[in-house]
């Protein structure tokens, strides 16, 4: 379902990009991330456009393509979450839950007194704990 | 109702305006039709949309159409009412009548029965053909006219109008219209109403089975024809919209198995646009459409009234969701549809939506969001319209064509393969090009990529197409599959053509046998039982897109690479143009890559690199180094074949800054080794190079050097390298930066020697020279290697440059040198204060204190001033000095420790010599305050003076001030020098003070000699004696000294004491005289002092003294002044008191001296043979009147203590205050007289007392 999750930067920088496919493709996931920058900065710049989304990091569907979807989700500090799905059922819900606990996984992670602030999250622990989130992605509403 | 359909179809054909009837009464019609024709179409119109609402309309064509028309007239009632929108919209009578009986008779009862019909909206048309100057014309022609509008006009509704038509009234023609438009408005109003009653009525049973789309359809789509006719467009789409939704959710009804549609030909070519292109008639399945071309007719409608909206956006963006939805709806009835159907039709659609609306669009009209909107959207149906074309390209064998780009990944490797029931297989006459097709796959060869890098290419499809199209051919089971696939360990999903070219040895052979045993048409058939070759796939997928693809244009860009080239570029293009004008910058300068490697494939390498380089800076710029790393290899090929050296550099140096983990270490060493090989070959031009992200620098960790003011130093910086291998820098020079003042702080160091930098940190030194005070922080390493002069402005704090962050130039904000403000770095000054012995060698003891700096190597020169000489024979002592400005305790501590002999593990002393004046200091006093303790001696010839009452003089303390000039040199190079005057103040041991204790009676003098201790040091006298001056003698004819019993005499440090000797007059004779006259006497004391250097005066330096300390004994001599007394009185006189009274004017009084001898005479000549005094009273006449004798001699005994007294008797004059008279012994020294007590100076005389004679009478 999820094949890509990544956590952009406030300056657009990837700080953290994990693919969770088979094959070796990860530099297109990196593009299809990178691309659906332009949507965020799109909704970002036309606040009026996309209606109040004051106090909700949720950005939804950013690319309906035929084949993946992607969604995006903005904190406060202007770090963006992206999620690239492939199933074409997906709930808006599941993935707002998704980002709910990957945002909570993050602000865990960047806690860390080590961590640099703008450098690339490194942490192991973060990265067993967003496939373990995205492995249960879905479950919840299948179950 | 559905057979209607077909009619419906040619109605709505044939008219698209509103119609107005012409009921032509008085055959007038040929006259006005002209004048009626010219008002059309109508400017403005205000009708009521679907809401009652009023809407202003422009442009509402319409059309004049008499009743007597064929197309009013033969028409059946049934049809009249479904085809409501088409009757007459309003009907216009005309009447002329100039005889009000005719009016009467004839025109009024035909008036009538052409109104009745309520249905009509109608209203009647006077023309008037009366001539102006008829006045009897005119007048009738008012009558008639006035009596029709008796007839049918009412109090709510005029209806008639007059056309005079030889002077037309101004207003008629705008009363006409307003006429006209009520009624247009009223009859729409009316229809508009029948039509939604019905649509609602057939809505209501829309879940019933007799339920009929078709006549739904009808209706609703009357509806909106009427609309549209009327102008009132966005109703009109309203109605198309309404009917969309009804149709998607009927359409999709369970139950009702329908047929799709789209397997004609021609179906793969979108009909977005065009809603007229199939006949619906043909469309209908049922009791309703196929949805294939029903729902294309429906947007078709749908963006016809958006154009005409002037809503292009509008069509764009409904055009991309309709295409999405629609080609989901395609891939559910892929199985019969055409191969590939889908991706040609959306090719298709997006083309067609994206010309019409790009020739719809008008810039500006729209806001400029809506525009930004607009140009995503015209990217994204050029982009999508791209993916699939791309695909059908890959079908049919283009795929290593395509740039396994990630964006050509992203969007091919995800999209699906079709899905035909059976796949195409290879028709019987194809077997030439399967040959030629094998050929080309097995010629191909992958592009190498610059620099040798291999990476894995990115999967351009979902899985692999040899499998897939095996899969989907019918014979074939999934069983032969695996065989098919067994002993093919290179196999792996996403790699087609990587298969193909990789496959093992014996399976290209085995491929070629086949293909040998193929050849023969005999075999061919039995070829749909054998997997197919990637060859076959190829030519199959080509034959059956021929079959689909019924548009030429796309059918010869498929046909052949340049074509397909040609086509793949101009869709690039289009989506990066568009997306560009967008808010989508990403997406556009990504394709622009695409393009870059099509023109790069053309050689056309200088649009390639500036195309690339845009994409390059887009992807460092926000620090996405797996995709930079993709492109940068492609940017620096081109700039190498451009021989664009400084572009190739930097982009080589990016590569190498780039994460480690992205290329291998075989690969950076490549790029490394293009950077030295360029680095060192003839270039024209030395290039600068920017290296920041390569080659970091930083301070050393912890505090900065410090420096002091004008001290060289060396600066240790640590230099991380970004570099695979070591790579020696020709030069290297580094800049300091002043943070105070940027203008004038920038000091570059140099090490020209060559360095060689490792990977990693590197620790590098550099000389430093003097700077100027303030603090400075790194600047920019610069430095060569070969020709190449590279710089480097980034900061690294301590680590090498992070990966994400290699365009981010930290500022070093930690100063890694500081040189402080011109301070004192050291101190020379003496050691005490207190006064040393002149005239003795003496120690002076010099506090050096290094103030945080280093005396290392210093060196001291000492100049002594006038009447000061340093001993040359001493050594000059130096040891390390305890600070006593310690706290108290301390002070304790350390006399503790100076009792207890061991004052501190570092005390250090040494003893110096002096060369040349300079004194080189030892290592130990480097750090430490030490003194320098330097024997030498003050000279003074002059003799001490004592001082007395008679001659009160003390000795000024300049006379024993010495001066030391001294001039320290110091620092790394001697280039500090501290230079100090001291003064240190040399005294005699003694102030001798004397003065008379006592005169005895015998003539003997007490002379007290007071010793004032004048030194901080314990003076002990072992001897003392006068030589006395002419004229004073000891007594007793003794020598001098004191008791011996008071000898030795201690005086404590600034004490006194006091020796008495006894003198006296000494009797002048002769041959004392002859002897050389002694002016003064001389006091000689030999004394001992027993002091320390560090207090004050201390016994003089002696060379080595030996462990027997002998006393030594010094000598200091004081010259004394002994004088006889001056003043001898031996008369004393006094002036005995007034009487109480006071003194009047003109009273007597009694003025009265005491002349008293005080001493014997004997001594005097002058007043030894007489016994009297001469006496005078000197008065002032003009006060006094004096009664007697002034002057005279008075008898007074020789003996001491005789005394007489003088009475004068004197008259005061005048009142006041007045000087008394005075009595002075003119024979008597003035020396020798006494005034005790003296006479006053002034006495009061009072007024005279008052007489009565003296009264005279007012």
């Amino acid at each position: 379902m999820i094949v890509c999750v990544a956590v952009v930067g406030h300056q657009n920088n990837p700080l953290y990009i994990q693919s969770f496919t088979e094959a070796d493709d990860a530099l297109k996931l990196h593009h299809i991330v990178h691309c659906s920058l332009d949507v965020v900065d799109e909704r970002v710049n036309n606040p009026k456009k996309y209606g109040p989304t004051l106090n909700e990091p949720f950005l939804g569907l950013l690319y309906p393509t035929e084949n993946y979807k992607v969604y995006g989700y903005l904190t406060n500090t202007k770090v963006k979450f992206i999620v690239v799905t492939t199933g074409l059922d997906v709930r808006d819900a599941d993935v707002r839950n998704f980002f709910r606990r990957f945002h909570a996984a993050y602000v865990d992670a960047v806690s860390n007194p080590f961590h640099v602030p703008g450098k690339k999250i490194t942490s192991r622990t973060f990265a067993e704990r967003v496939s373990t989130i995205v492995k249960s992605f879905g479950l919840s509403s299948a179950g | 109702m559905a057979n209607f359909l077909a009619q419906f179809q040619t109605i709505k054909n044939s008219c698209d305006h509103l119609v107005i009837a012409v009921e032509d009464v008085s055959d007038l019609w040929p006259i006005v039709k002209d004048w009626f024709e010219e008002r059309l179409p109508f400017k403005r119109a205000s009708l009521n949309n679907k809401t009652r609402n009023p809407v202003f309309v422009e442009k509402l064509a319409a059309e004049f159409i008499l009743t007597t028309d064929s197309r009013l007239r033969s028409r059946f009632p049934q049809e009249q009412l479904l085809f409501w929108f088409r009757e007459p919209y309003a009907t216009v009578v005309l009447v002329t009548c100039e005889d009000l009986d005719e009016f009467r008779t004839i025109l009024k009862p035909r008036l009538k029965l052409i109104v009745q019909n309520d249905e009509r909206e109608w209203f009647i048309v006077f023309v008037s053909k009366a001539q102006p100057n008829n006045e009897n014309a005119t007048k009738s022609a008012k009558k008639v006219y006035a009596r029709l509008e008796v007839e049918f006009s009412s109090k709510k509704r005029e209806r008639c109008c007059k056309l005079d038509i030889h002077c037309p009234e101004a207003n008629f023609w705008e009363d006409l219209e307003s006429k006209i438009m009520e009624s247009i408005r009223n009859t729409l109003d009316r229809r508009v109403q029948f039509y939604e009653d019905e649509i609602r009525k057939l809505s209501e049973q829309r879940f019933m089975p007799v339920w009929n789309f078709c006549n739904f359809f009808i209706l609703k789509e009357s509806l909106a024809f009427m609309f549209e006719m009327a102008h009132l467009f966005e109703d009109a789409l309203r109605e198309y919209d309404e009917l969309e939704l009804c149709y998607l959710e009927t359409v999709n009804m369970i139950g009702k198995q329908r047929d799709f549609g789209g397997v004609d030909r021609g179906d793969d070519q979108a009909v977005l646009l065009n809603p007229g292109n199939k006949p619906l008639t043909q469309i209908v399945q049922d009791d309703s459409f196929r949805e294939f071309e029903f729902r294309q007719y429906l947007f078709a409608c749908q963006s016809k009234l958006l154009f005409k909206l002037n809503r292009a956006f509008e069509v764009a963006s409904r055009g991309y969701s309709f295409i999405i939805s629609f080609s989901k709806a395609l891939a559910l009835h892929e199985n019969i549809l055409p191969f590939c159907m889908r991706e040609v039709w959306v090719i298709t659609a997006c083309l067609d939506v994206v010309n019409a609306t790009a020739s719809h669009y008008v810039d500006g009209l729209v806001a400029p969001d809506i525009e930004k909107e607009f140009y995503r959207l015209q990217g994204d149906l050029y982009s999508l319209c791209r993916v699939k074309f791309m695909r059908l390209a890959y079908l049919i064998g283009y795929g290593t064509e395509i740039e396994r780009s990630p964006v050509n990944s992203a969007s091919l490797s995800m999209l699906p393969w079709p899905k035909p029931a059976i796949w195409p297989s290879v028709p019987p006459d194809a077997l030439s090009e399967v040959f030629s097709k094998e050929k080309m796959i097995l010629q191909e060869t992958r592009r190498v990529k610059h620099f040798g890098i291999q990476r894995k290419p990115l999967p351009l499809e979902p899985s692999l197409l040899l499998r897939e199209a095996n899969r989907r051919r019918a014979s074939l089971s999934a069983g032969n599959m695996f065989e098919m696939f067994e002993g093919r360990p290179v196999f792996n999903e996403g790699s087609g053509s990587e298969a193909s070219t990789k496959m093992s040895p014996s399976q290209k052979v085995r491929s070629g046998v086949m293909s040998r045993t193929n050849s023969s048409p005999g075999n061919f058939e039995s070829a749909i039982d054998r997997p197919m070759r990637l060859a076959e796939i190829y030519i199959a997928a080509e034959h059956a897109l021929q079959h689909t693809i019924s548009n030429p244009s796309l059918w010869k860009s498929l046909s052949a690479l340049e074509e397909f080239e040609q086509k793949y570029l101009e869709l690039t293009k289009g989506a990066a143009d568009n997306y560009h004008r967008s808010w989508w910058k990403r997406h556009g300068v990504v394709l622009d890559g695409e393009i870059a490697a099509v023109c790069f494939k053309h050689r056309n390498i200088d649009l390639a690199a500036k195309s690339y380089e845009k994409v390059c800076a887009l992807y460092a710029g926000e620090g996405w180094q797996d995709l930079l790393a993709e492109v940068l290899p492609n940017l620096a090929e081109c700039q190498k074949i451009l021989n664009d050296e400084a572009g190739y550099l930097s982009s080589c140096v990016r590569l190498l800054s780039l994460d480690k983990g992205l290329f291998s270490s075989k690969e950076r060493q490549a790029f490394q080794l293009e950077v030295v090989n360029l680095a060192h070959s003839e270039m024209k031009n030395p290039v600068p190079l920017d290296v920041s992200s390569l080659i970091t620098f930083s301070g050393n960790p912890g505090p900065p050097l410090e420096l002091c003011d004008g001290d060289p130093g060396t600066l240790s910086v640590t230099v991380w390298s970004g570099f695979p291998d070591d790579i020696t820098l020709d030069s290297l020079s580094l800049t300091l930066m002043a943070t105070s003042n940027g203008d004038e702080g920038v000091k570059a160091l140099r090490s020209t020697s060559a360095t060689v930098l490792e990977p990693g940190r590197n620790n590098i030194t550099l000389d430093l020279p003097p700077q100027k005070p303030g603090s400075y922080v790194l600047g920019v390493l610069t430095g060569q290697i070969g020709h190449l002069r590279f710089r480097s402005h980034s900061f690294s704090k301590g680590a090498p440059v992070d990966g994400d962050d290699f365009m981010i130039y930290e500022k070093p904000t930690r100063p890694i040198l500081k040189v402080f403000k011109p301070r004192a770095l050291v101190d020379l000054a003496a050691a005490i204060s207190s006064a040393l012995l002149i005239n003795e060698p003496q120690w002076v003891g010099i506090i050096v204190r290094p103030m945080d700096y280093s005396l290392k190597d210093a060196v001291l020169q000492i100049d002594t001033g006038p009447g000061l000489a340093i001993e040359k024979s001493h050594v000059i002592e130096m040891e390390s000095y305890a600070d006593v400005s310690q706290s108290a305790a301390d002070v304790g501590k350390s006399d503790a420790a100076h009792k207890n002999g061991s004052l501190a593990i570092d005390k250090h002393f040494e003893q110096l010599r002096l060369n040349d004046g300079r004194i080189v200091f030892p290592g130990w006093a480097n750090n430490v305050t030490s003194v320098l303790w330097i024997p030498i001696r003050a000279i003074s010839d002059r003799l001490a003076r004592g001082s007395s009452s008679v001659s009160p003089q003390r000795q000024s303390i300049v006379d024993g001030m010495r001066t030391i000039a001294l001039k320290l040199e110091f620092g790394v190079s001697h280039n500090q020098i501290f230079e100090r005057t001291l003064a240190v103040h040399f005294t005699d041991p003694f102030h001798v003070n004397t003065r008379i204790a006592d005169k005895c009676n015998d003539g003997t003098l007490l002379l007290q000699v007071i010793l004032q201790s004048e030194v901080k040091a314990t003076l002990t006298i072992y001897d003392a004696w006068l030589d006395l001056q002419d004229g004073f003698a000891h007594t007793r004819k003794g020598d001098g000294r004191p008791n011996p019993g008071f000898i030795p005499l201690v005086i404590s440090p600034n004490s006194r004491a006091g020796i008495l000797f006894s003198i006296c007059f000494e009797m002048s004779n002769a041959e004392e005289e002859a002897k050389a006259p002694q002016p003064d006497s001389i006091l000689n004391i030999r004394y001992g002092i027993s002091g320390d250097r560090t207090i004050g005066a201390h016994p003089p330096a002696v060379e080595s003294p030996g462990p027997e300390v002998v006393r030594q004994d010094l000598i200091f001599r004081s010259a004394l002044v002994l004088k006889r007394p001056v003043l001898d009185p031996c008369l004393a006189v006094g002036f005995l008191p007034l009487r109480s009274g006071g003194l009047r004017v003109g009273q007597l009084v009694n003025m009265k001296w005491r002349v008293e001898r005080l001493k014997d005479f004997e001594e005097n000549e002058v007043l030894k043979d007489d016994d009297e005094v001469l006496y005078e009273v000197n008065a002032n006449s003009d006060n006094w009147m004096i009664a007697g004798r002034k002057r005279g001699h008075a008898s007074l005994s020789m003996k001491q203590g005789s005394r007489i007294v003088i009475t004068i008797l004197c008259v005061p004059l005048v009142a006041g205050y007045v000087r008394p008279p005075q009595l002075g012994l003119p024979d008597v020294d003035e020396a020798n007289i006494s005034c005790n007590p003296a006479g006053p100076h002034l006495v009061c005389v009072l007024p005279p007392a008052l007489s009565s004679s003296f009264c005279i009478p007012a």
